[in-house]
This record gives structure tokens, C-alpha cells and sequence, in this order.
């Protein structure tokens, strides 16, 4: 059931590449949209009182290596999985009808598709690991074929960290095994390790450096606003709405999962590590002067707040965190179309230059529309899907780490700053008549940015169907891990109805 | 039946949504055909049903118990954010106050913006505003007001923004958005903080707890008093923004580049939205004295302050809103000393009397074509039903009885003498120059020889002037409606002494007003003999150039320098190690010379070094 998301994509890119079809887009979009409905039909027989892996798939590959084909999903990747079959069709809708070399091109996303679900899916460390760097190749290509200015530079870059990155991880986790003395790579076999906690905490550092590169955290995050810049639309929101993502979620399956104690002796530090990202990356952000730039960065401040709910590692936080990623996948995928777009009509990305698009005849309402609804659900305004999963990590991490939290706030006030500057420069203002010729939106440019913002709309509303998924997973994670942090600040009749908590119970594995 | 209108009286905030929603057809790209009208239409008639439906609501609430209602919105890891709605008689009033301006208001956009193409944005925001409006007044917790607060934020943002390709325009949207937001992050750290400790966000919840609190010695230990005034701070920094408080007033000012219609909404109940969620904290805030004390502070100052800067003013809006802000520090005072009885009474007589002042010199402004108080004046002889107007609206606003503000001024006056005599001195200041300078804007438009800008200026048609009537005569039978309400006080209980110092305090101050600004024996504009506090009181006592020489300039440079920062150092190095590797593989690329000695040399070399590392423990024995 599992492997279809995988392997139909793969399929389907060998398809578009050695078939003689005509319809190249409409291809791809068929392939990645049954994708979309089958992580949809998953979802739907999901179990999320569960909070154990379900769906779980097992073939013995290579035994004497530790590599076996093992796959499961569970409260934590679920959401992602749907966020990466989204994102993969947004993207492939908004690419560009005449695009050079399609038949590359559409493979490339749906190869890259595929290796994503494979990586959120894997249960086996080397199957994690295989994915994680088969997805590097589509993208080191991705960037330097169809990018923009600077491509080549921004794609090498891409590809040194993220190898780097990948390195990193190999070693944390082919140390692991070997200090374990354990005979495969399994997940569930090295969840209840018992090495010492030094060993535990150096390999969960490496961890955190290795996906800290990937997520990105300050400061190695300088491959991010060049590699996002130079990318074309399409790839800039696959890179930052699911590639960022598979940062985040590394860090809570192998940072978090295999290493809780660690973790927990760590967490202070993670959360003013986080802290420290969101501030440097929103006040970066006010500097900049080209709005795709911007909003790279602002990327950087808002993956600050996933780091801090999973630092602050109560139950609410940790939902906050996950579903935070979501939430900044979708919001960081309608601002990219959306610059995009403005960029494709206008010509420009300079903030300087930009002026009164609003205007109803003569400029582009409709994208200063939806832009506005971005940027305001960037910035955390209620009613839009970043209030709900902020304000969950904020409630969640308050009581763990009351300044850290109060400061993250405060960064969201300064994203509230930047992306008034972005709106007052772009959308408001006087449009200037004389450049004023702008072409008409195309389909491809209006539904994907109408489905995104429906989306948002939708889960900031109704965020019961954002957090279901996850909730009674990361109670579980939660429950794994020793109580080490006091809570600071009293608390007096906290209410209990808290829903039951499951121990993490390491799952059998049996071939379903 | 009667149930049922009550039961339901949650669809009010619910209409003005639907019709919002449908105003979206009409936005530019959609239907051409029609063009914008229509918008206004439909959102004008929701806007009638949820006045109808909170018309009929309100006598059956008055005879029945408060109700409450729990919608479950979010469930999630012990959290549980269910929506209270409290359906009391206060609750419908105030839903009827809404409704009704906003009935209002919508009639006289219709006039006001007959020439204007954005009316599906502006009419989708006005009943936006009117739906938040409603829905904060009927949900009775913090975290779902704090929700309504923001999305008003950003409501506000675009609601002066209506006419962005001004450059005034855009600053001035800019800067009510930021200066709001700032207030409200500081109230969504009060809202994060108070959950631990009181473990519920619903205020009558809140309430119970601070009354706890007070007595219980276990409660009592988990809040130190430094925690509670932090909250507490943290807390009322969210309706300092939205009742444009010093230091947080400037918005209001710049707000007044919006238009007129939206203007009477948000001088009226837009900004009584902060002063309405300072009343329902009035109890935890009063957990600290020294919350009460800042609050106290700085609604005197900002009264004080605020209606001295009106006078001020040469622009007719603009010294209106001071006077807003003036009259919303009065509510402060009132929430810091206990009265939310008086605090309430004054938020509806302000409201009457503000949102008629708006629309008296909205109509002016209409067709003067100018709101230049310096180039108005003359306009008694043509433009009678707006003075009359004016008259009333001042009459309702300060304390000249029998009408509206007196009563609310009056009930102050009498709690704050029983408990802090030395604040009716700056009420009755307050009240008095208020008189002064709303008489000052009466001059200055009605009285004297007409102005170039004043020539031609008839009476608008009647979708300006009869909302502008109905509102004149809701004012006047105020006190009417009060008394048939029960909420005057008798004869008996009336302090007279009071009454007759709040009277003097409005004579005075009017009729100074009257004497120099009716009157022609004085030249005018007026030069004070100290030039400097003229300016000083004229540019808003510097705060623009304060906030840009302070917080601006530090942001602005600091993100410069992280921006430096993170170009030079950090991606610096970053390349420099890049260009190491680079160039060390270049350099040693020269290491291939092709000369099979050099080779061997290499060989022998590593071979000796080898077998010196592997014999070291053999040559230190």
C-alpha cells in the first residue's frame, strides 16, 4: 500500500522519459495527481488513535548489511506525506507550458517525489539514508538546468551541504549500529538503545548538524536564500515546502526518537539554538530588498519555531511542531508561486521597483490578493493555517521555556514587519502606467495559488483535521522521554482530560 | 419563537460573514458586467437582518437569564479551546449597538462612496468588522478575543488601506497595523502565560479564579506578585493598542486617510473593542495594584494629553480622533478604578455621540472637498441639519445634561470621589476641555464668512443625511432609552454636587470655546504666544519622530548589520572554504610533474614515515 507512493511516482518518471507521449504535462499531472488521491485514501484508512506505525511493509533485501525494505507511517510523517503529494502537483500544475528539455524536467520532480515519500516512509536508517540522497541528484539538476541567475553557484552549493549533511547522518547512524552492536538498521530495533549518555548525545549532535544543514538552522543555512533564489517556481517550492521538511522530521524520527535522553539533556539548548533562528532569520529578512529573498528567509525564522516545539517536548508542543510543518510548507509554496508569478508578469523581484500592483484594471488584484493572505498567514494572523500551529508551540513550550517562547513571539512580530514592507511596497501604492503591461494570468498561475489558499484558509478554521493525524503519535513520543525539565512556572489546576497517553511500544514486524 | 430569536442570536456575527463572502464576487476579476454596486447592496441588507435579528433579541434577552452556549472548535493534547458564547442582556445590547451603527454606516457609504469603484473591498471589510465586532462581544474568552482582536488588525490594515495608491495612505495603514500588532503580541504573551496559571481562558472562568486567588493562600503562592503584574501588563498592552493609548495612540491619527464611513465604525465601536476586553479582565488585572496603577496612569495622560493635541489639530478628523483616544483613557480610568458599570456607559454614549460627530463633518468634508479647518468655516446658513447634528453630537459627548454623556461622566465622577478624588479633577478638566475643543471645531466649520472651499456647500442627498438624522435622534432619546433601561440613577440618589461641578466643567470649557472660536472678535489662526508648545501639542508631542529615531532606526540598522552579518562573515566563510579546496587542489595538482624519481621519492618517503609511526613504541623503549 506503502510502496505505490514510492515506486508510481518512479514509474511514472521512467515513463514521461522513455515513452513517446505527447501530453508531457498532463502526464505528470495524472501520475502525481493519483498519487495525491492514494496518500488521500491512506489518510482516510489511517488510524489516528494509533499512535503506533501502521500500514507496515517488510521485504529482506540485503540481511547481511542491516538493509531491509521497511516501511510505515505514522502520526508524524502522515501529514508530510500529504504535504509532499500536494506540493508535487501544485508544482508540476505551475510549472511552465513551454518549459526547455519537459521530458527531464517532469521525471526530475517525479523522481524526487518519490524519493521524498520514500524517505518519510522508511523504517529502516540505510532505506532513510538511500532516499535522503537519491532526492539530492533531481534537485542538484533541478536548480542548475531550469534555475535562474546564479544557478550553477546556487546548485553546487545545494549539493556540497546537503552531501555534507548526508554525511553526517551516515555517520551518526552507522555509529550507532556499530556502538550498539546491533545486526541491522532497523528503526524499531534501535529505538530502546542503551548506550551511555555522552555517546548519545555525541551522535545526536551529528544528527542535528547533518539536518540542522538540511531544515535550515542558523547559522548553516547560507545555501538556502541563494539555492531558493535561483531556483525556478516549481523547484523553489518543492525545495522549500517538502525538502525543508525531511530536516525537520529527520530530526524528530533519529534525532528525538533514537536519542531521548540526549534530548532532553540537550532541549535548553535547541530551544535557544531556535530562538536564535527565528530572530536572526526574520531580522535578515527586513534587509532585504528582493521579495524572493525575503521570503527564503523567512523560511529560516519559521523553522526556528519547529526546532522550539520540539525542544520544549510537551505533547502540545510537539503537535504545534509537526504541525507547524505543514503549515509553513503550504504558506512557503503559495508565497513562492505567488513571487513567481509577480516576477514571470512584472519582470522584477526589487522591492524599489515594485509598486501599486493592486490596482484593478492595470495591475495583478487577484495575486495582491492572495498575496496578502500569505504574507498575513506567515505572520501568524488567526483565522489562517501559521496561528494554529504557532500558537500550539508557543501554549506547548511556554511552560518548559517561558523566555525562549516569549522571544519567539517576538519574532513574529518582526515577521509581521517584513512582510508589511513587502505588501506596502508591492500591492499598495501607485502603479506606474507607463510599464504598467502586464500579460494575463494563466490557469496554471491562478488555480494552484486558490487551491493553496483555500488550504490555508480551510486548517486555520477547521485545525481539528490538521492536528488528528498527529496527535496521538507525538503524545507517545512525549511519553518516551524522561522528565528532565522542570516546568519554570507553576502550574495550578492544569485541566487532565488530556486524552489517554500510549506507551511507545516498539511495534512487531509483521508483513502486512 | 421567542427562544429561538435568542438561541440563535450567534448567526448575527454570521450574516455580515455570508455577505462578506458573497461581496468577493464582485471583486475586480469576477462579474464586470454590474459593476461593484451590487456589493453594497446585499451587504447592505445582512446588515439590516442582523440588525432586525438583534432588534428583536434584545427585549427577550432583557427578560431572560444570561445563557450560555459551548461550541467545540479545537481538542488537542489537553488543550481544550471550546467556544463560549454568553447570550446576556449586555451582550445583545451591545450587538444591538453594533448592529445598528453599522446599519448606519453602510447606508452613508452607499452615498459617501457613490463615485468610489473599491466597494466590494470596502463593504466586505465593514461587515467584517461588523461580524468581529459581534462575535467578540458574544464570546466570553480571552483566547478566542485575542483571535478577534488580530483578524480586526489585519481588518484594520486594509480598511485604511482602501485607497492605497495614496502615499499617506499606505504609511498610515502601515503604521495602524504595527502599532496594533505590538499590542497585540504583548496580549498573546498574557494570554500564553495566564493558561498555566489560572488554567482556563473563559472569563467569567478568569474572574473566579482572581476572586480565588485573592483568598486562597495555595493559589495565592503560585502567583508571585511580580508574575501577576507581568501578566497583567502583558495583558492591557492589547487594549492600549486598540484604544489607541499613549504610547500606542499614533494609529488612530493616521487611520483618518481611510474613508468617512469607515471612520464612524471605528471612532465609535472599533476602538471600544480593546476597552471591552479591559472590562471583562477588570477582575484579574485588579489582581495587581500596580497594573491598576499603569492603567490608571496612562488613561490619565492620554485623556489629558489626547484632547489638548485636538485642540491643536487644523484637520477635522483628525481632532475628532484624538478626542477618541482622549475619551477611551476616561475608560481606563474608569476599568483601573473598578467602575465597569460607568466604563460600559460611557463606551455606549461615546459611541452614539462619536460616530454622529463623524458623520455631521464627514458630509461636510463630502462636498467642502477639503477637511482643512483652516479653509472651512461659514457654513451655518448652508448646512443647518449637519450643525444641528454637530450641536448634538457634542451635546451627547461631554457632560451637558440631560443627554448621554452626562449620565456616563456622572456615575464616574460619583465612583472615583468615593475612591480617588484627585481623578475627577482631570475628569472634569477632560470633559472641559473636550467642550473646548469640539466647540473649536464648530467655529471654525459653522461660524464666520464662508471660505473659497465653502461657497458651494448644500445639503447632501438623504443616504448622507438621513442616517446622519436617525443618528442625531438615537442620541437625543439616549437618556430616554437609559431611563426606560432602569440605568439612571433617581432623583434621590443623584449627587448634585457632582452633577453641578460636571455642568461648569462643560460650560466653561464650551463656552471659552464659544467666546473664541464662535465669536469673530478674535483673529484667527491662533497664535499662542509660546510657539514651541503650539508645535509641540500640533505634531502629536513628536511621537512620529520619536518612534522613527528610536525603535525604526534600531530595527532598521540591526537588520542591516545581521544582514551585513550574515553576507559578510557567515557566507564569507563559507565560500572561503571553497575556495581553499578549491585552490589547494589546484596547488597540488602540480604534485603530478610525471617524473618517476619524484614518485619514488614520495614512496620512500610515506614508507618511512609509516614505519616510524608503527616503531614509535619500539624507539621509546
Amino acid at each position: 500500500m506503502l510502496s505505490t507512493l514510492i515506486w508510481f511516482p518512479v514509474l511514472g518518471a521512467i515513463a514521461i522519459a522513455v515513452l513517446p507521449l505527447r501530453q508531457l504535462k498532463l502526464a505528470a499531472l495524472t501520475i502525481s495527481g493519483i498519487a495525491l488521491l492514494w496518500t488521500l485514501w491512506i489518510a482516510h484508512q489511517f488510524n489516528f488513535t494509533n499512535p503506533l506505525l501502521q500500514f507496515q511493509e517488510y521485504l529482506p533485501w540485503l540481511e547481511t548489511l542491516g538493509l531491509n525494505y521497511q516501511l510505515g507511517v505514522d502520526g508524524l510523517s502522515l501529514p508530510l506525506l500529504m504535504l509532499n503529494s500536494l506540493l508535487t502537483w501544485i508544482a508540476l500544475y505551475s510549472s511552465e507550458e513551454e518549459i526547455e528539455r519537459p521530458r527531464l524536467f517532469y521525471s526530475l520532480i517525479l523522481l524526487v517525489s518519490g524519493a521524498v515519500a520514500g524517505a518519510f516512509l522508511a523504517q529502516n536508517l540505510l532505506l532513510f539514508f538511500l532516499c535522503y540522497e537519491v532526492e539530492l541528484v533531481p534537485f542538484y539538476l533541478l536548480i542548475s538546468i531550469w534555475g535562474g541567475e546564479k544557478r550553477d553557484y546556487a546548485a553546487m552549493k545545494f549539493l556540497l551541504y546537503t552531501a555534507l549533511s548526508g554525511a553526517l547522518i551516515l555517520v551518526a547512524f552507522l555509529g550507532l549500529v556499530w556502538l550498539q552492536g546491533a545486526d541491522s538498521f532497523a528503526y524499531d530495533a534501535l529505538m530502546g538503545q542503551s548506550l551511555p549518555l555522552w555517546v548519545q548525545t555525541v551522535l545526536l549532535s551529528l544528527v542535528l548538524v547533518g539536518f540542522g544543514i538540511k531544515i535550515p538552522l542558523v547559522p548553516l543555512h547560507t545555501w538556502l536564500p541563494d539555492t531558493y533564489v535561483a531556483a525556478s517556481t516549481p523547484v523553489a517550492i518543492l525545495l522549500g515546502g517538502v525538502l525543508a521538511k525531511l530536516g525537520a522530521y529527520g530530526i524528530f524520527r533519529f534525532g528525538l526518537g533514537l536519542f531521548p535522553e540526549a534530548w532532553a539533556t540537550l532541549a535548553p539548548g535547541l530551544a535557544t539554538w531556535a530562538t536564535v533562528s527565528v530572530l536572526y532569520g526574520a531580522m535578515v529578512a527586513i534587509a532585504q530588498k528582493d521579495i524572493k529573498r525575503m521570503v527564503a528567509y523567512s523560511s529560516i525564522g519559521h523553522m526556528g519555531y519547529i526546532l522550539l516545539g520540539g525542544a520544549a517536548l510537551t505533547a502540545l508542543s510537539l503537535v504545534g511542531a509537526v504541525t507547524q510543518m505543514v503549515a509553513h510548507g503550504l504558506i512557503l509554496a503559495i508565497l513562492f508561486h505567488l513571487v513567481g508569478v509577480i516576477e514571470a508578469k512584472v519582470g522584477t523581484r526589487d522591492l524599489d521597483v515594485l509598486n501599486g500592483l493592486m490596482n484593478p484594471i492595470r495591475g495583478l488584484p487577484m495575486v495582491s490578493a492572495l498575496l496578502i493572505l500569505g504574507g498575513m498567514a506567515s505572520a501568524g494572523i488567526p483565522g489562517l493555517v501559521g496561528f494554529v500551529s504557532e500558537f500550539l508551540v508557543f501554549q506547548g513550550s511556554y511552560s518548559v521555556f517561558p523566555l525562549q517562547t516569549l522571544l519567539c513571539v517576538v519574532g513574529t512580530g518582526l515577521t509581521a514587519v517584513y512582510f508589511v514592507i513587502l505588501l506596502n511596497r508591492t500591492c499598495f501604492g501607485k502603479l506606474d502606467n507607463a510599464i504598467a503591461y502586464f500579460p494575463k494570468l494563466e490557469w496554471r498561475e491562478r488555480v494552484p495559488a486558490l487551491i493553496l489558499a483555500l488550504t490555508i484558509l480551510f486548517l486555520g478554521i477547521q485545525p481539528t483535521w490538521l492536528v488528528r493525524w498527529t496527535e496521538s503519535t507525538t503524545t507517545a513520543i512525549v511519553a518516551t522521554v524522561p522528565p528532565l525539565t522542570q516546568p519554570t512556572i507553576a502550574s495550578v489546576n492544569r485541566p487532565v482530560n488530556s486524552p489517554q497517553t500510549v506507551g511507545w511500544v516498539v511495534p512487531d514486524n509483521s508483513i502486512k | 419563537m421567542a427562544q429561538f430569536l435568542l438561541q440563535t442570536v450567534w448567526l448575527i456575527p454570521c450574516y455580515a460573514i455570508v455577505g462578506a463572502i458573497v461581496s468577493v464576487l464582485w471583486s475586480p476579476a469576477l462579474i464586470r458586467r454590474t459593476g461593484p454596486r451590487p456589493a453594497g447592496y446585499v451587504n447592505l441588507f445582512m446588515a439590516f437582518l442582523a440588525f432586525g435579528h438583534s432588534l428583536a433579541a434584545f427585549p427577550i434577552a432583557w427578560q431572560h437569564p444570561a445563557q450560555q452556549i459551548s461550541v467545540s472548535w479545537l481538542q488537542v493534547a489537553g488543550l481544550d479551546l471550546t467556544l463560549p458564547i454568553e447570550i446576556s442582556t449586555v451582550t445583545v445590547g451591545a450587538t444591538l449597538v453594533v448592529t445598528g451603527l453599522n446599519l448606519l454606516a453602510q447606508i452613508y457609504a452607499i452615498g459617501y462612496l457613490e463615485m468610489d469603484w473599491g466597494w466590494s473591498r470596502f463593504f466586505a471589510f465593514l461587515a467584517i468588522f461588523e461580524a468581529g465586532m459581534c462575535s467578540l462581544v458574544f464570546c466570553d474568552s480571552l483566547f478566542f478575543s485575542y483571535i478577534i482582536l488580530e483578524v480586526l488588525t489585519l481588518g484594520t490594515y486594509l480598511m485604511v488601506g482602501t485607497w492605497f495608491n495614496q502615499s499617506l495612505v499606505v504609511t498610515g495603514a502601515r503604521d495602524a497595523f504595527l502599532t496594533k500588532r505590538v499590542g497585540d503580541l504583548f496580549l498573546l504573551m498574557g494570554v500564553l502565560a495566564i493558561y498555566p496559571l489560572a488554567g482556563t481562558w473563559d472569563f467569567s472562568e478568569l474572574a473566579q479564579w482572581a476572586q480565588n486567588a485573592t483568598v486562597d493562600p495555595a493559589i495565592r503562592e503560585a502567583l508571585p506578585p511580580g508574575i501577576a503584574t507581568l501578566v497583567g501588563l502583558a495583558l492591557i498592552a492589547g487594549p492600549m493598542g486598540k484604544c489607541a493609548q499613549f504610547p500606542l495612540h499614533l494609529w488612530l491619527d493616521e487611520a483618518m486617510e481611510g474613508p468617512v464611513p469607515s471612520t464612524i465604525l471605528r471612532n465609535s465601536v472599533v476602538v471600544a473593542t480593546g476597552a471591552w476586553v479591559l472590562i471583562k479582565l477588570q477582575p484579574v488585572l485588579a489582581l495587581s495594584p500596580v497594573v491598576l496603577a499603569v492603567m490608571i496612569t496612562i488613561g490619565a495622560l492620554t485623556a489629558v494629553g489626547g484632547t489638548l493635541i485636538a485642540i491643536a489639530q487644523i484637520d477635522v478628523k483628525r481632532s475628532l480622533s484624538y478626542s477618541v483616544s482622549a475619551y477611551m483613557g476616561l475608560i481606563f480610568i474608569a476599568v483601573g478604578t473598578g467602575q465597569t458599570e460607568a466604563a460600559l456607559l460611557l463606551i455606549l454614549s461615546h459611541a452614539l455621540a462619536q460616530a454622529l460627530l463623524v458623520m455631521s463633518t464627514g458630509s461636510i468634508v463630502l462636498n467642502s472637498i477639503t477637511q482643512d479647518l483652516t479653509q472651512l468655516g461659514g457654513l451655518w446658513s448652508r448646512r443647518p441639519i449637519s450643525g444641528l447634528c454637530y450641536l448634538v453630537g457634542v451635546a451627547g459627548l461631554i457632560g451637558l445634561p440631560p443627554f448621554g454623556g452626562f449620565w456616563a461622566l456622572l456615575k464616574l465622577a460619583d465612583g472615583l470621589w468615593a475612591t480617588q478624588p484627585w481623578l475627577v479633577a482631570i475628569l472634569l478638566l477632560v470633559n472641559g476641555l473636550t467642550g473646548f475643543s469640539m466647540i473649536r471645531e464648530f467655529g471654525l466649520i459653522f461660524a464666520g464668512s464662508p471660505q473659497p472651499m465653502t461657497q458651494r456647500s448644500p445639503e447632501n442627498f438623504w443616504l448622507i443625511t438621513l442616517p446622519m438624522m436617525v443618528l442625531m435622534g438615537l442620541t437625543l432619546h439616549l437618556p430616554l432609552i437609559l431611563q426606560s433601561l432602569s440605568l439612571l440613577p433617581s432623583w434621590a440618589m443623584l449627587n448634585k454636587d457632582m452633577a453641578m461641578l460636571l455642568l461648569w466643567s462643560s460650560l466653561i470649557g464650551s463656552g471659552m470655546g464659544a467666546v473664541v472660536y464662535v465669536g469673530q472678535s478674535i483673529p484667527k489662526p491662533i497664535q499662542l504666544p509660546w510657539q514651541r508648545l503650539q508645535r509641540f501639542f500640533a505634531y502629536d508631542l513628536y511621537t512620529p519622530q520619536l518612534y522613527r529615531s528610536s525603535i525604526v532606526f534600531c530595527v532598521d540598522w540591526a537588520s542591516r548589520l545581521i544582514d551585513w552579518f550574515d553576507r559578510q562573515i557567515i557566507d564569507g566563510a563559507v565560500n572561503l572554504v571553497g575556495l581553499v579546496s578549491l585552490f589547494s587542489g589546484e596547488a597540488l595538482k602540480y604534485g603530478n610533474s610525471g617524473q618517476g624519481q619524484f614518485y619514488m621519492l614520495t614512496i620512500v618517503v610515506g614508507l618511512a614515515a609509516i614505519a616510524l609511526s608503527m616503531s614509535w613504541s619500539l624507539i621509546l623503549h
